[in-house]
């Protein structure tokens, strides 16, 4: 098979808003170099973008409260440039829930203070992000997926891309395109939470070896239209409590985004002990909170999305460098979850690694002890001021919701200092089997709780109608990207932890079918998946791997 | 004088072509008819055309329309159009058509109405129907700018077996075009079809559709017999044709097909949203479900809320009695 290879100086894989801000700093750095002269014996340095989806923005999902300061660092006249950025936020709400009632709390604690930051809509931002870096020249290719890391002698040279038009049987249709070899001095990876290419490196090159395990949440989001009086633009709520236990990380969220639309969303740890827990019925028992349901009542749903973030903070994020490679964004985990703040971080991280790449390249030395100086820069930055002194927080959650409390607030009185190292446990660690969690009573396994709310379609949704709402699209003649080890799922998974996988997907990408004779199969719906990698993180025995999907399908979450 | 556009594939005129020239035949009146052929080697399908009971078959050639591009099609029609003058030019609504008319419209800076179900008026003056927001509104235009507009024609809006053949074939008249290579930008490769599609469900017009309700492969019988019995294609939703049980082209909804047949019958269907958008435009829509709280019983214009194996067997017998 004869495959395509192209050339470039940085190959950077993933068009999100770590991807794109290093992108533009590339550009930028090229543009001051060739107005100084410096860069006339080498010539313009090539840059090319990778993104999965099939334009910028449409796999990007989040909140989202948007601390401005890494946009305005990198694009100084955001605003004056149409920069969808306008809501600022008007007041910040907290409330503690319990089964019916609320309790408000007087003062709002400093991390969730967003005088000075802005709602936006993540997709739409980072779609225009995706402009600014068109227009500034980058070759940007949406809708071709980073397969597989190029390796030559333990030294990153590239990306290969995924295989187009590929049958369900593996046959090629006779519009089969071989994937292209991307072969770059530096590859920066910006591939997101759980990130399937920063994932094979970090196993590939030991890059978590130091740190402690990264820690994962998912975050389930709807938009909505309600009266548009109902929610003041600029409004922020938080919350606490129901429908979680004490024992579980999480909580609310619901933004006035002014005109009547509201973003309104639900994020649970990855890291609870109920093996049946379901993060779909959380958010529609916390939907069904009256808190939340008065606000949403003659309202419509708009769009719906899932997406799992990085939340183990400072002391889990990896090795960012290796020969020829550099991590950036929720790849690496650059997110602070006791502000609920990550994008500011993805793009500081990106523009941090465009000038490491930029001056690597420039001096013809990009190995891991050149591009060292990334982690330098970021230990130097705003970053590891912000990270470093709240690196525990998550990690105390796991003692449960007050300990957690009481320890983030120590966090911010002492900035961290002398509080000691708290090691988290990864994804299913803390999953208990069914007899351990519910005792010897046996539950069937893949038989829902007789609590669960039946959804009633108006307030709340199955998993299949929210899909629809997240517009997703796969071709359907094509491998499953979900490569499962079914091996366990009868025989162990299913008896031992009731089949966790068909609760803690969003998307009823996993359902367990029976045979004519009654026999349990897992069945993989994978056109229903939404990329949130909640899969490749939670199930208990690894027996479930994310790869892209051909490239461009996926969800459409634009506005989201 | 309304010309005709035609189009050919594998050496054959084809049938939406015919039922665009039935469609010309139908409204022309006393007005002329002319038809025009692009390509190299044009006499057999000249020939061909030559019957269709119009007045002069036109036969534009030049060696760079012997594949189909956009930029060789929208200049040689140009030429025809600027050296014959029709009043209105009448296309197949194709995927080719799609592809240049546009652009030819916009060349020409007239007026293109697309997938035309009905023409009244005149050549001069047409008030043409045509489907809105996804055929659930017609609306009738009128093309405001002078000139002649270009419509398409929706396939299967007209019978090409509606079409009166002439007794005597058509005369018809070469045309050379003048084209610069060098303008034309897309270079055609071979033709070549991407899967076979064997069944056309958009075409149907009763469907049986099967969901998971059905538990087995060996129960498709059941669907089949009720099938037969309609006179029906059998379809499904996503879950059966994932199985493998049904290939993938019976598929229907929003990474299927989307049907409009007059009747739909759907079978242990539970009506995920995903399936409703691929046939809530069915014309009558009957639901056969255990479950009475199931969606599809809200778009179903009868529903049985019953176990399918007893109900469409009796359905089956019911209709043999008939």
């Amino acid at each position: 098979m004869v495959r395509e290879t192209l050339e470039v100086d940085v190959l950077i894989v993933g068009g999100g808003p770590a991807g794109l801000a290093a992108a533009l700093r590339l550009s930028q750095l090229q543009t001051v170099s060739a107005a100084s002269g410096s860069s006339g014996e080498t010539g313009p340095m090539s840059v090319a973008v990778l993104e999965k989806a099939r334009e910028a923005g449409a796999h990007a999902l989040s909140g989202a409260v948007l601390d401005p300061s890494a946009l305005r660092e990198l694009i100084p006249d955001f605003q004056s440039r149409g920069a969808p950025v306008v809501t600022e936020v008007q007041r910040d709400r907290v409330y503690v829930l319990t089964g019916q009632h609320h309790v408000r709390l007087p003062v709002v604690p400093p991390p969730l203070r967003n005088h000075g930051n802005y709602l936006v809509s993540l997709s739409d931002l980072v779609g225009w992000l995706g402009r600014q870096v068109e227009e500034a020249g980058v070759d940007m290719f949406a809708g071709f997926a980073g397969q597989e890391v190029l390796m030559e002698a333990g030294r990153v040279v590239g990306v290969r891309t995924g295989d187009r038009g590929v049958a369900k049987s593996g046959e090629h249709k006779p519009t089969f395109e071989p994937g292209v070899d991307i072969r770059a001095k530096v590859t920066i990876f910006c591939d997101g939470v759980r990130g399937n290419l920063t994932k094979t490196l970090m196993q590939t090159l030991d890059l978590g070896a130091e740190g402690h395990p990264q820690q994962f949440a998912v975050g389930l989001k709807e938009l909505w239209d309600v009266p548009e009086s109902r929610v003041p633009i600029g409004t922020v709520i938080h919350t606490l409590g129901y429908p979680l236990r004490r024992e579980e990380f999480g909580g609310g969220f619901l933004y006035g985004m002014g005109a009547g639309r509201v973003s309104v969303g639900f994020v649970a740890g990855l890291d609870y002990r109920d093996p049946l827990f379901d993060p779909h019925v959380a958010f529609n028992r916390f939907k069904q909170h009256p808190l939340i349901s008065d606000l949403l009542r003659d309202g419509h749903l708009v769009r719906y999305g899932a997406k799992a973030l990085p939340e183990g903070g400072w002391s889990t994020i990896p090795r960012l460098f290796s020969d020829g490679a550099l991590i950036a964004g929720d790849a690496a985990g650059f997110l602070n979850s006791m502000r609920l703040k990550g994008i500011h971080l993805a793009m500081k991280s990106g523009m941090l690694a465009a000038e490491t790449a930029f001056e690597a390249v420039r001096a013809g030395d990009t190995s891991a002890r050149r591009l060292k100086a990334y982690e330098e820069r970021v230990s130097a930055s705003s970053i590891h001021t912000e990270l470093y002194p709240v690196r525990n927080v998550h990690q105390a959650f796991g003692y449960g919701l007050l300990p957690g409390l009481a320890y983030a607030g120590l966090s911010l009185i002492t900035g961290g200092k002398g509080l000691g190292e708290l090691r988290g446990s990864a994804g299913p660690e803390r999953m208990r089997t069914l007899a351990e969690y519910y005792g010897a009573a046996t539950l069937a396994p893949d038989v829902p709780a007789a609590d669960v709310p039946v959804p009633d379609r108006v307030l709340t949704f199955d998993k299949v109608t929210n899909v629809h709402y997240s517009g997703t699209a796969h071709e359907e003649d094509q491998p499953s990207h979900l490569l499962v080890n079914t091996s366990p799922c009868t025989t162990v998974c299913g008896p031992d932890y009731g089949h966790p996988c068909i609760k803690f997907c969003p998307a009823n990408v996993y359902e367990i079918a029976h045979e004519a004779d009654g026999t349990p199969r897992l069945q993989i719906n994978a056109s229903n998946c939404v990329h949130c990698k909640t899969c490749d993180i939670m199930d208990p025995y690894g027996a479930i791997t994310w790869v892209p999907p051909e490239g461009g399908d996926g969800p459409q979450y634009k506005g989201m | 004088m309304i010309l005709v556009v035609s189009e050919h594939q594998r050496g054959t005129v084809t049938r939406a072509t015919w039922e665009v020239l039935a469609a010309a035949q139908a409204f022309a009146g006393n007005a002329p008819i002319r038809v025009v052929v692009l390509g190299h080697e044009n006499s057999a399908l000249a020939g061909e055309l030559s019957s269709a009971g119009v007045g002069e078959v036109l036969s534009a050639v030049h060696p760079a329309l012997a594949g189909y591009t956009a930029d060789g099609y929208v200049a040689a029609i140009q030429q025809v159009m600027t050296q014959v003058g029709p009043h209105l030019v009448l296309l197949p609504h194709s995927y080719q058509t799609r592809d240049f008319a546009p652009r030819l419209a916009a060349r020409l800076h007239v007026a293109i109405v697309t997938d035309a179900i009905a023409l009244e008026g005149t050549p001069e003056a047409p008030l043409i129907t045509r489907p809105m927001f996804q055929g659930k509104l017609v609306a009738q235009v009128r093309p405001a700018q002078s000139g002649p507009a270009l419509v398409s024609i929706q396939v299967g809006a007209f019978r090409a077996d509606s079409l009166k053949r002439a007794a005597a074939p058509a005369p018809i008249r070469t045309i050379e075009v003048v084209l610069d290579t060098a303008e034309i930008r897309q270079r055609p490769e071979a033709p070549f079809q991407e899967a076979k599609q064997a069944v056309d469900l958009s075409q149907a017009e009763r469907i049986v559709s099967v969901g998971r309700g059905i538990k087995t492969r060996e129960n498709l019988a059941v669907a089949e017999a009720l099938a037969t019995a309609l006179r029906a294609e059998i379809a499904a939703s996503r879950p059966i044709c994932d199985n493998g049980w049904l290939p993938m082209e019976r598929q229907i909804g929003s990474s299927g097909q989307t049907v409009a047949p007059k009747l739909y019958v759907a079978l242990g269907i539970s009506g995920a949203i995903q399936h409703l958008v691929g046939m809530k435009g069915s014309r009558t829509i009957v639901a056969i479900n255990k479950d009475a709280d199931a969606p599809i019983f809200e778009v179903a214009d009868y529903g049985i809320v019953g176990d399918l194996f007893e109900v469409a067997p009796a359905i089956v017998t019911a209709l043999e009695k008939a």
